[in-house]
């Protein structure tokens, strides 16, 4: 269990080391005990990384990477939405003048026409990315709010 | 010393970080076209990747473009330097 304290950052151990191995020496070992010390580890380099510029700045570009993934997700699933808002399907391309940069590019169906009228009513064969979109704005909603929870948890 | 050493390190974090945002995103984009049924082209320079479903009538076909995947790389790089940039200007030490 006192392995886990070697988790925490150096200038912390060095201040509460000692006493937290006396705490954690009285403590049953328990898994209870070994969660609260990696949690606390975690905590404790947040602390570390608040306190310094450059490291605050660090985890704001990854926090900035997240968000823009997460963005160009949702960017797809619109795409492929509004390629679908006809039931034969529209081609959508993404284009600035020359640069194409995706297309949702439907098959020329020639075959019965019987075939087509048996494919799924609209609002069906949206559910898969209705459900989707939902989940990924969520996602956005969670890590656009995680640095202020983040904050408020101290 | 220590300071271009500081410098290729950010560069380094920096780079590793989009590509491994550009690999998540391509791991969701593939993710994705298996859920909504799509076809998926990807076009890497001269290259082409095609990931095709079995035949069905009516399934569209979604294409990536070398310029999209270069688009996304600088939209998620200006991003995180855009989010780096404003926490650099508005840092304040915690009391």
């Amino acid at each position: 269990m006192k392995g886990l304290l070697r988790l925490y950052p150096r200038s912390w151990r060095e201040r509460y080391g000692r006493e937290l191995e006396a705490l954690v020496d009285d403590l049953p070992g328990r898994t209870g005990v070994a969660f609260d010390l990696l949690l606390g580890a975690a905590m404790a380099y947040a602390a570390v990384i608040r306190g310094n510029r450059i490291l605050s700045s660090a985890g704001a570009y990854l926090h900035g990477v997240c968000v823009a993934v997460l963005l160009q997700a949702i960017a797809f699933v619109l795409l492929v939405l509004s390629s679908q808002r006809s039931p034969d399907g529209v081609n959508t391309d993404v284009a600035l003048g020359p640069l194409h940069f995706a297309a949702i590019l439907w098959p020329v169906y020639l075959g019965p026409r019987s075939l087509v009228l048996t494919q799924s009513p609209p609002l069906v064969a949206w559910l898969p990315d209705l459900g989707l979109l939902a989940v990924l704005v969520a996602a956005l909603a969670i890590v656009l709010a995680a640095p202020r929870l983040l904050r408020e948890s101290r | 010393m220590r300071k271009p050493a500081a410098v290729v390190s950010v560069l380094l974090l920096g780079l590793l970080a989009v590509g491994v945002a550009e690999a998540t995103l391509a791991a969701l984009i593939v993710l994705f076209s298996t859920i909504l049924k799509l076809n998926l082209s990807v076009e890497l320079g001269p290259h082409y990747l095609q990931l095709t479903l079995p035949a069905a009538p009516f399934r569209p076909a979604l294409a990536v473009y070398s310029a999209g995947w270069i688009a996304s790389v600088a939209f998620t790089a200006l991003c995180g330097l855009a989010a780096a940039t404003w926490k650099f200007r508005r840092w304040r030490p915690s009391r």
